[in-house]
Parts: structure tokens; sequence; C-alpha cells
């Protein structure tokens, strides 16, 4: 019992530190900066390929 | 803690007067903002002081003789707090960073949380049934590793608030919430290490996670109302192409070097960069972002031209009329900043409770733990925990600053800025709305509503051989010509005649137009008549409807002629309608109905009913192109459409509904609270979900401010 307590628990705060450093890299990463813009992304027309910008200067919202 | 060095975004000044608005990180609480008030007032020089805990703005007028920028801003980052820039890129970043670190502390607080759960019901299940003390002690200390960079990393924000408001000798919030944490945590760590007793580590981290959670959803509301000023502060590009005098050639300069009187170039779909004077014929312009108005304007040569504007013509050359900083749309910023840094008296009042409230916790656990001392010592702990932590005052201080947000960031979306803080709440307890006629429910520029021609002859010819000869006339009612000039109807020799019209050939006829009316009579017989006539909001029908069945009582003011205005009053069926009134008749009107008990929401058009708006318990200035920023009012009216009012009202109404009931849960929940965790009843974890289940739900009431009700209509 004790012995698989003593392997057992050391394994689960590895995987607690894991854990925290995946989802502490995604946010670096900006994975949820924007939760609601890119679901919409696929459905957006495609930017001209004259890379005109200036046709409607304004994030579409 | 450095100050960010300082550019021309950051303040604005005039005749020795500075104004700043800028966002100090680390506000969190009612303290916090009166430290920074107190701390800042007491500077030499300093006129005005106004920070707003909600969007952490802090507001400063301040004499630029005694003072400089950088003493102020000094002084706020000497109490603990960052100030960082409000315009463009350096407040999305501050914005950005702010929401990356808070997603980080609550995520180790919830990974963290989850994890102690299991170890925790594993002891408790060990107390119940039996668990080698070995076992336990292993356990315990394995709670102890996972705890302790929750309560330091996650916590931090919370700790922090504490010290700084122990170092401003107050007692916020975040004091109770500190102790009761720091509490648990070192009494569980020593119980720990001497190896008998209770340990409330998973309390602990839970309390840190649902505290973090609610503050989380507190931030995105803040992030989001100062968008709707930021969307507008970063309309405006950074350079703009001046034509040079010598060459006639168009150069790339800075915004900062143009000066009063360059011309400039705005190509297709480019922003113009300031306001000016159109110098091309004509042009069409897409005013949406300052008016809301969803079609482009078309605009001819000389009239004026907001800066933030989109020229969704062909490239057009304007001549810069108001510098860069001083543009429409900076005003426009510079006011809406302003009105989002002051705290709206609702808010003061529930500040002011919460602090008190923080004394009287602290009293009470004191007590509490006095008596169970006697009792039953072992109880006394856990008793004066659940006491500190249930009764917390968060959401008693979330309750109307959050829903002031919200509601502001949706009356933006109606096209209504909030210009005052207290705005939102008069709007909702007006009984009386008082309108303008000129301007407000008519158009406000004479427009051609019938036109009668001899003989059948074509109305459109008539029209533009009239708008030509009317071209270079400074009559009043010439501007109703204005948009009917076309390329190809052109008259060189119009010639005034006083009293009577104008006289000049058109496409080698001689035209006359003047009196009786206006009628346009030609050597070759023909002849037409206009009507001209200032024209009722297309509506303006349907919006006075909308606010009679809201219940408010309708009175038309007018400084025009007694029929004109009856007539207005009975196509609108508004009831009660005042004629031929001059400025101090208008606001003898006002007052006397205030006299009699009416709370009064005026709408003027902001220029010419300056005072009557002023003495109005709300009033909403009619916004229209370059001259919005002049308007004067609590709220501003962006589009040229009245039927925005009728649903502010409404905004409004939910939003202070909203409000009472944040405040009376908060109170009750405090108030039921205590008892049940004095007598013991109430276990600490118990008390922690209790406690910020009650901010959250406060919190998430408040944004409902923000969205449409469900049955899309109120009362």
């Amino acid at each position: 019992m004790m012995a698989s307590m003593m392997l057992l628990i050391p394994l689960s705060l590895l995987m607690l530190g894991a854990a925290v450093w995946a989802f502490f890299w995604a946010v670096d990463r900006g994975q949820f900066d924007d939760l609601e813009q890119p679901s919409r992304l696929a459905l957006e027309e495609d930017p001209t390929p004259s890379g005109d910008a200036t046709k409607d200067p304004r994030p579409h919202s | 803690m450095s100050v960010t060095p300082l550019d021309g975004h950051w303040a604005s000044e005039s005749l020795g007067e500075g104004h700043v608005v800028f966002n100090a990180e680390g506000i969190h609480c009612g303290n916090c903002a009166r430290s920074i008030r107190k701390a800042v007032g007491d500077l030499d020089g300093v006129r005005r002081v106004e920070v707003n805990v909600v969007n952490n703005r802090v507001s400063v007028d301040w004499d630029t003789s005694k003072l400089s920028l950088g003493r102020i801003l000094g002084q706020v980052s000497a109490l603990g707090f960052k100030p960082v820039p409000l315009v463009g890129e350096a407040a999305a970043r501050a914005q950005q960073t702010e929401r990356r670190l808070a997603l980080k502390r609550i995520g180790l607080a919830a990974l963290g949380s989850m994890q102690l759960m299991m170890y925790t019901v594993a002891l408790y299940a060990g107390a119940l049934q039996g668990i080698d003390d070995r076992i336990a002690e292993y356990l315990r200390w394995t709670c102890f590793v996972i705890t302790t960079p929750v309560l330091f990393y996650s916590g931090a924000p919370i700790l922090r608030g504490a010290l700084a408001d122990l170092r401003r000798r107050v007692l916020g919030m975040d004091v109770t919430v500190s102790l009761a944490l720091l509490l648990a945590y070192f009494a569980s760590s020593w119980n720990t290490l001497r190896d008998a007793g209770e340990v409330y580590f998973d309390s602990v981290a839970m309390f840190i996670l649902l505290l973090l959670i609610g503050r989380f959803v507190e931030m995105r509301g803040r992030h989001q109302a100062a968008q709707v000023s930021d969307a507008l502060a970063k309309a405006l590009p950074a350079t703009a192409q001046r034509i040079r005098r010598e060459d006639g050639v168009a150069e790339r300069v800075p915004l900062a070097a143009l000066q009063l009187g360059d011309l400039l170039r705005v190509n297709t779909g480019q922003v113009i960069p300031v306001d000016g004077i159109l110098e091309s014929d004509g042009a069409l312009i897409d005013e949406s972002l300052l008016s809301g108005e969803s079609l482009p304007q078309r605009h001819v040569k000389a009239d004026a031209i907001a800066g933030g504007a989109v020229n969704a013509g062909s490239a057009l050359t304007l001549r810069v009329s108001r510098l860069p900083g001083e543009s429409t749309l900076h005003e426009l910023v510079r006011l809406l900043e302003r009105a989002q840094s002051e705290r709206p008296r609702l808010g003061v009042a529930a500040e002011r409770m919460a602090s008190w409230f923080v004394v009287r916790i602290l009293l009470v656990t004191v007590v509490v733990g006095a008596i169970w001392q006697l009792i039953d010592p072992a109880r006394a702990f856990p008793a004066m925990l659940a006491v500190l932590v249930a009764t917390c005052p968060c959401a008693l201080s979330l309750a109307t600053p959050a829903a002031i947000a919200a509601a502001s960031s949706r009356l933006a979306r109606l096209g209504v800025l909030v210009m005052r803080a207290d705005a939102v709440e008069g709007l909702a307890t007006v009984d009386t709305v008082m309108l303008d006629k000129t301007g407000t429910l008519t158009v406000g520029s004479p427009r051609i509503t019938r036109i009668d021609t001899s003989d059948g002859w074509n109305a459109t010819e008539a029209l533009c051989t009239a708008a030509a000869l009317e071209a270079g006339s400074q009559h009043p009612l010439a501007l109703a010509f204005r948009e009917h000039q076309h390329a190809a109807w052109r008259c060189d020799d119009a010639r005034e005649i006083a009293g009577q019209g104008i006289e000049g050939t058109v496409n080698g006829q001689r035209w006359r137009i003047g009196q009786p009316g206006i009628t346009l009579t030609g050597d070759c017989g023909r002849s037409a008549s206009f009507t001209v006539d200032d024209p009722l909001r297309e509506d303006a029908r349907a919006a006075t409807a909308a606010l009679t069945a809201l219940g408010l009582r309708l009175v038309l003011l007018s400084g025009d002629r007694h029929e004109a205005v009856q007539g207005v009053a009975d196509t609108l069926g508004i009831s009660t309608a005042h004629a031929g009134l001059r400025p101090a008749d208008k606001l003898q009107h006002l007052r006397d109905a205030q006299a009699a008990g009416h709370r009064v929401l005026m709408l003027g058009d902001g220029i010419n009913d300056g005072p009557v708006l002023a003495a109005a318990n709300v009033s909403m200035a009619m916004g229209r192109g370059s001259s919005i920023a002049h308007a004067a009012g609590d709220l501003l009216l962006l589009r040229e459409s009245l039927q925005s009012l009728p649903e502010a009202v409404c905004v409004a109404r939910r939003t202070l509904q909203i409000v009472q009931q944040n405040l009376r849960w908060a109170l009750i929940y405090n108030l039921a609270a205590v008892p049940v965790a004095a007598l013991g009843f109430m276990p600490p974890w118990v008390a922690a979900i209790g406690m910020s289940a009650s901010s959250l739900l406060v919190v998430m009431n408040a944004r409902r401010a923000g969205y449409e009700p469900a049955g899309g209509s109120c009362r």
C-alpha cells in the first residue's frame, strides 16, 4: 500500500506540473486571447489578392 | 515601479490647464480609488481627480504652471499602481497582458483545486474508516506542496491588494479575504508540521479560484467598456498624404506635422485623418463610425468633413481646418474617457457601505472567536474562518459599477454615447421628455418637398436649373437646392437682385428665381414653383409613440411659429406643445415642470439648447457630423434617428432594476450568512463557495444590462 502511494502521488504531482506548464504555454502563445473571432474566420471572405488593405480599414465586427 | 515615458497621446493642455486620463493597473476596490483620489488630490495644483473602479481609469485636471504630469503619475506609482496610457497599442497590450496573467492564475488555481480535492476526499474518508497515520501525513504534506504556489502565485493580486490597503491604513475587502486565506493556510501548515488537527488547504485553493473567476468576469466587462472609445481613438491613421504647395505632389507625412490650411489627398477607401473643408467638388463620405449612419453621405465643396470618416467615393482633396489633436474624434474620445472615469452616485453609496461592512465583519469575527473559545475551543477557529470568508462584501462593491459599464457599451451599440456616469440612472427615472422641434424632431435643414411645374415641364430639369442658379447663394433656403446640383447645368453669370431673387443664364436661356415663394421663371415661358420645408424625421412618429407607450409625458418646446409647431404636435400626437419660445422661456418651462415634481429628459440639438440641456435632470444631444463634439449633453445621440431613444430608456430602466436587484441580493446574503457562520453551521469551504457564488452572481447579473432582454420589450 505505502509503496504504491510513494510512487503514485509524486506521479500525480508531476502530471499536475505538466498540465500547468501546458496551460501556461498555451496562454503565452495567445491561444485564449480571442475566443470568438476564430470560429467565424472560416466563413469570412479571403482578403483580396492585390493586398489592397485600404478597402475597409476597420476590422469586421 | 517606473513611470512609462510620456508621449503626446497622454494628455491635453489648454490655457494652462492640463487634462489626462490613464489606466492605473491594480485598482480592485473603492479603497484603492479613494487613496489615489486623496494622494493625487493633495498635490498642489491639482483641480479635479476622478477614479473609476470598474475600468481602472484615473482622470486628472491640473494647473500646468504648478505641476508636471510626471509628478502626478509618480504619485500614482508610489502608491503601488501602474499608470498605463489608454489610447492605441499600449492600452491594448496592457489589456492583453492583464488578461493572460489572470488566465494563468485561474488555470493554476483550478488545476490545483481539483488535485487537492482528490487528496482531501482521501483524508476525509480515512478519518471515517481509519487510515495509516503515515499515509495521512504524506497526503497532508502533498496538499501543502500544491497549495503554496496556488496561494502565492494565483492569490498574489489579493494579497498585494490587502498589503496596499494596510499601508494606506484603510480596510478594504481584500484585507478580510487575505486574513482568512493566510489564517487558514498557516494554521493548516502548522497542523501538518505537528501532525495533528484539521487542514483547510482545499478551502484555501477553492476560495482563491472562485474569487479569481469573479474578478475575471468583471475584468472582461471593463475591457469591453473601454473598447468603444478605443475603437474611436484607433480609427485615425498615423500618417496623411499632404500635397506639396510648390509642385502639387502628394507626400506622406505624420499627422503631427500637419498645419492648418494644408491640402491633403485622401484616396478611395481611406480614413480621413483630420477635420477639414472639402476642396473637391463633391464626395461620398461614410460617417458610420461617427454617426452610426450606415449609408455614405454626399458632400459638396466647402462642406466640413470630420476626421475618422471614410472616403467612400473617388479620391478627394481636403483643407485642414483643425489640427489632429483637436479633431472631432479626439474631442469625442476625450469626453467619453472623462465620462468613463467618473463614478456614478449609486456606486459611491455602495462603496461606502462596503467599507462600513468590513469594519463590522472584523469585530464580529473577534467576538465569535472569543465566544467559541469559551464553549468549545476546537471549533473556534473554523467558525472565525467561516465568518471572515462568508461575509466579504465583494458583491456589494461590484453591484453598481459592473452594471453601468455593461449598459454603457450596450447604449453605444444603439448609437447613444454616455457622456456622464449618472446619465444611465437619470434616464431610467425620468417621467417627462421635453423635445425641441427644429433639428430634433425634424431633419433640421430645408428640403424641397414639392415641385409644381407649368404645362408638364420635367420636374428634374426644373430642379437642376434652379440648383444651378442658387449654387452661389448664401440664402438659407438655397441650402435646399445644394444636393441637386448637377455638372451639366451650370450658371456662370448668376446675379443677386436685392429683395427679388437671382437671375442668370443656364444652358443658353435666361432664368429668374425668387418671389413669390420660390418660383422659377424663364424667358421661354416655362415656370416652376418649389415648396421648401423642414420635414419630420422618418422615424419621429414611431419614436414618440414608443416613448408614450413607455409612460413618458411628451412636451414640445419650440421657438418656431405657432402653426408650424401645432402641426408637428398634431402629427406626432404630442398633447402639450409650446411655440414661439426664446431659450429663457424654454428654461422657465423646464423649471416649472421640475418644480411640479417631474424628472425631465431634455432632447435638443445640443448647440442652441445648451442652457436648457444643462438644467434638465438628464439631457440628450443630437450629434451631427463634425459638430458632435461640441454638443453639450449627458448623453449623445450619434445617429440621425430617434428610434434609439425609447430603446435607450428601456436599457436604462433595466440597468437600474438590475443594480437594485444586485444591491438587495448582496445585502441579504451578507446579513443571512453571518449568523449561520457564527453559530458554526458553515465549514470554511462552504463559506468560500457561498461568498464567491454571491459575487459571481452579482457580476453576471450586471452583465445582463449589456444584452437585449429575451422578450425584446420593456415597460
